[in-house]
């Protein structure tokens, strides 16, 4: 363990002795339980054929060996349980088998907390799903949907859900349903905010790079997670990061589904083609955050802190130009674009990028510059960008174990901290309505003075 | 991810199922394949996709295998179900549109399960007063909350159909007549399966369900089929084949005979009621699987104590 900046060697020999501790310990537990659920099965199996000999087509009904489809999956279960490949399904379990330590996060939308499981001791982040209370819908779709995505999910950079509990009174599960996830010890937005100073261009590279093999793998599975902010990115004390929040993802197809809500991605990291309305978008609407993240990365301070969707806009056109014909086909098409009046001299709305980011290497720039393209066709994919130029240059990625570690802030009383416009789970908010009218003809005086214009016609 | 396979039932579940409704087999069968015919029938009114409804009817199948299907009315299981697994696809059904198929499939005036087609022409049957709604959409919502309780949430599941067309281009060998035929064929055959009394959605995998559709509509078309064991390249050994096509050909048969002994069953759909009043006539005690253990494994400690 090489010294780091942040913590004194002593404490990481101590913490890396304690994990390699834990590691075998639950090791053990975990051979445990599997023994046991084995045991369970195939007691259970000759119970009920004993108690049912006449049933002869209930039993035949299971071949004694099944084979597995896929190689990758359920990777360290021993060959015997191979009946159990994709799990089984029962009752959840109750929240009682876990103990609260302290808040983590009590955000816009819900309460995040650390806790302990009491059978293991291991430390696990509880996510409470918030429910609207008198919702005539039941359960939110956005928490049924992080649910569902989290249980498909399994990557070293998407924080694993380990399972879902309930309150005691199973029969109205109103506001206790908690998602069990495995506890990572910051966010990034945290560590931004209280870092002495920034991140240096190795470790930039090497979250990005994680970043990037998230999103990848989220898109190859046809997720789009459409809410990717820096309060949403966890970095564990083994510089390892971890995709987290998956309440706005969904699963798309190919073509994707033809209307999907624009209301999605933090106002800050949202893309110029989800401003101006689309309503069939892809896997771009995330490289576009994961493109304001990196410059985020690079000042410690959000790269376009819009005030409202208008103010967004126009910051996105002051960094990135102004789109035309050439730089966007088609986004004249948009809905809330044909009241855009544009300038025609792009001479002086050019992307400003490079100047804003001086001390980057041109790959760097040149990677900001493509994933801040404003036509979502040029932005690149996920999985084309692990490729990129820049990844290779010196100085190269940090590696993990090398990473500096954080003073936790999860382990204490976290303040509620100010995010703009969060998308609405699941209500409408509104662009384009009579008041954006009123803000855009507003704001025409204004931003004329910055080189172009932007107001309704 | 796990996309090509199902959690399947532990024996313990299955042994459960029976013991925890005390419904003797042929009413547990008749219960199961009636209100998934009740499910697709839902489908087809509320114009769902198939593989939404296909879902449905297999998150129904899990659910039973937890609690007793006698705990709640099986027609409310059926439209929870449907809420559930429409809500998370791309074409939410709200809760009234349910209401009100599932009152006019259980009014008098939908053919679904009757003998005598009535005329339909008495919409007055089928009206939904607003507290019958309201009372409809409570007891769903505590059900979607009781059925993903009931699967701890996981509410994955991998369709062999489209699994089935891929084999069956990868078949071409076989020179089966018309593609489109045969594809629609073994399509059927896979959504019979969902009606299966023997649960062959949450006993089998989707690759073996799609090789047995398959071997079943290859015969139903008289396809000369190779001499070789070509299942095998589709992970499935000729037990298992055997067996499913077993279970996907006699279900029609299966239902014709229970139809035969309980003439009830040609009026409409099946109701709880209507199982228990059987119960009582063959002087058997209805369990209606709310005393009995929390847990499977519970009850099969139990059992194991007592032996
Ligand atoms: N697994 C976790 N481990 C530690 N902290 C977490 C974890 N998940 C979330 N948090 C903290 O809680 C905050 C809110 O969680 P998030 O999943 O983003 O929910 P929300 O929908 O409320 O934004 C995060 O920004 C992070 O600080
Ligand atoms: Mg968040």
């Amino acid at each position: 363990m090489p010294p780091s900046r942040w913590a004194t060697s002593a404490e990481d020999d101590a913490r890396l002795a304690k994990e390699k501790e834990e590691k075998r310990r639950r090791k053990a537990e975990k051979a445990r339980k599997l023994e046991q659920q084995q045991k369970e099965a195939e007691a259970a199996a000759a119970v009920a054929a004993q108690n049912q000999p006449q049933d002869d087509e209930q039993s035949e009904q299971r071949p004694s060996k099944r084979r597995r489809l896929s190689p990758e999956l359920d990777d360290d279960a021993p060959p015997k349980l191979l009946r159990f490949d994709a799990g089984g399904w029962s009752k959840s379990r109750s929240v009682e088998n876990y103990d609260k330590l302290n808040d983590i996060e009590e955000g816009t939308y819900g309460w995040v907390a650390r806790a302990t499981d009491l059978t293991t001791g291991k430390v696990v982040a509880l996510k409470r799903l918030k429910l609207e209370p008198n919702d005539r819908s039941g359960l939110p779709v956005t928490g049924l949907r992080e649910i569902q995505i989290l249980k498909d999910c399994r990557h070293r950079n998407i924080v694993s859900m380990e399972e879902v509990v309930v309150g005691d009174d199973t029969h109205r599960l109103d506001n206790s349903i908690f998602l069990v996830l495995e506890f990572v010890e910051h966010d990034l937005k945290s560590i931004l905010e209280d870092m002495p100073e920034p991140f240096l261009s190795s470790e930039i590279k090497q979250i990005l790079l994680q970043l990037t093999a998230g999103t990848a793998y989220l898109h190859a599975n046809w997720i789009l997670h459409r809410d990717l902010k820096t309060s949403n990115l966890l970095l564990n004390n083994r510089g390892q990061l971890k995709i987290a929040d998956f309440g706005m993802a969904r699963y798309v197809g190919d073509p994707p589904p033809a209307k999907l809500t624009s209301l999605v991605v933090t106002l800050w990291y949202r893309s110029p083609e989800l401003l101006l309305g689309v309503k069939t978008y892809g896997a771009a609407v995330d490289m576009w955050s994961v493109g304001c993240i990196f410059g985020e990365l690079l000042t410690r301070e959000p790269l376009l802190q819009g005030k409202n969707e208008v103010d967004q806009m126009s910051k996105i056109f002051e960094l990135c130009g102004v789109p035309t014909d050439e730089s966007w086909p088609g986004f004249r098409r948009l809905p809330n674009a044909r009241s855009l009046r544009l300038p025609k001299n792009t001479l002086t709305t050019g992307s400003v990028i490079r100047a804003r980011f001086p001390n980057m290497t041109s790959a760097g720039a040149g990677l900001l510059n493509e994933l801040l393209s404003l036509d979502p066709e040029r932005r690149p994919t996920a999985k084309a960008m692990l490729q990129h130029e820049y990844f290779r240059q010196d100085p190269k990625p940090k590696p993990e174990t090398m990473f500096p570690t954080f003073p936790s802030k999860a382990g204490q009383e976290r303040r509620r901290r100010h995010e703009p416009h969060a998308p609405g789970r699941g209500e409408a908010a509104s662009f384009g309505d009579a008041d954006f009218t009123g803000i855009l003809q507003g704001r025409d005086k204004e931003e004329r003075g910055a080189g172009f214009s932007l107001r309704m016609v | 991810m796990a996309h090509l396979v199902n959690p399947l039932a532990t024996p313990a579940q299955l042994y459960n199922l029976k013991s925890s409704s005390q419904l003797p087999d042929d009413l547990q069968e008749v219960v199961f394949t009636t209100t998934q015919c009740l499910t697709q029938a839902a489908g087809l009114l509320l114009e769902l996709p198939q593989s939404t409804t296909a879902q449905a009817s297999v998150l129904l199948a899990r659910y039973w295998l937890v609690d007793s299907p006698m705990m709640h009315e099986f027609s409310d299981v059926s439209a929870a179900a449907l809420f559930i697994v429409s809500k998370m696809g791309p074409l939410p059904q709200s809760a009234r549109d349910i209401a009100n198929v599932y009152a006019y499939l259980l009014s008098s005036q939908s053919p679904l399960l009757r003998a005598e087609k009535p005329t339909g022409d008495n919409p007055a049957e089928y009206y939904l007063s607003e507290s019958d709604y309201y009372a409809f959409q409570n007891r769903i919502l505590a059900l979607e909350a009781r059925i993903l309780y009931a699967l701890s949430f996981n509410t994955h599941v991998s369709l062999p159909h489209p699994l089935a067309i891929t084999y069956l281009q990868t078949l071409d060998f076989l020179g089966l007549g018309d593609k489109k035929d045969i594809s629609a064929r073994v399509m059927q055959h896979l959504n019979t399966a969902l009606l299966s009394p023997q649960m062959l959605y949450v006993t089998h995998q989707p690759h073996a369900l799609a090789t047995a559709a398959i071997y079943c509509a290859a015969r139903d078309f008289g396809a000369k089929m190779p001499e070789s064991a070509w299942w095998e390249v589709f992970d499935v050994d000729r037990e298992e084949l055997g067996f499913l096509v077993v279970g996907l050909m006699s279900v029609d048969n299966i239902m014709r005979k229970r139809r035969e002994d309980m003439p009830w069953m040609n009026e409409g759909a099946v109701t709880r009621s209507k199982v228990e009043a059987e119960m009582k006539q063959r002087g058997l005690r209805v369990g209606n699987g709310t005393k009995r253990g929390n847990d499977e494994e519970d009850e099969v400690m139990r059992m194991m104590d007592s032996r």
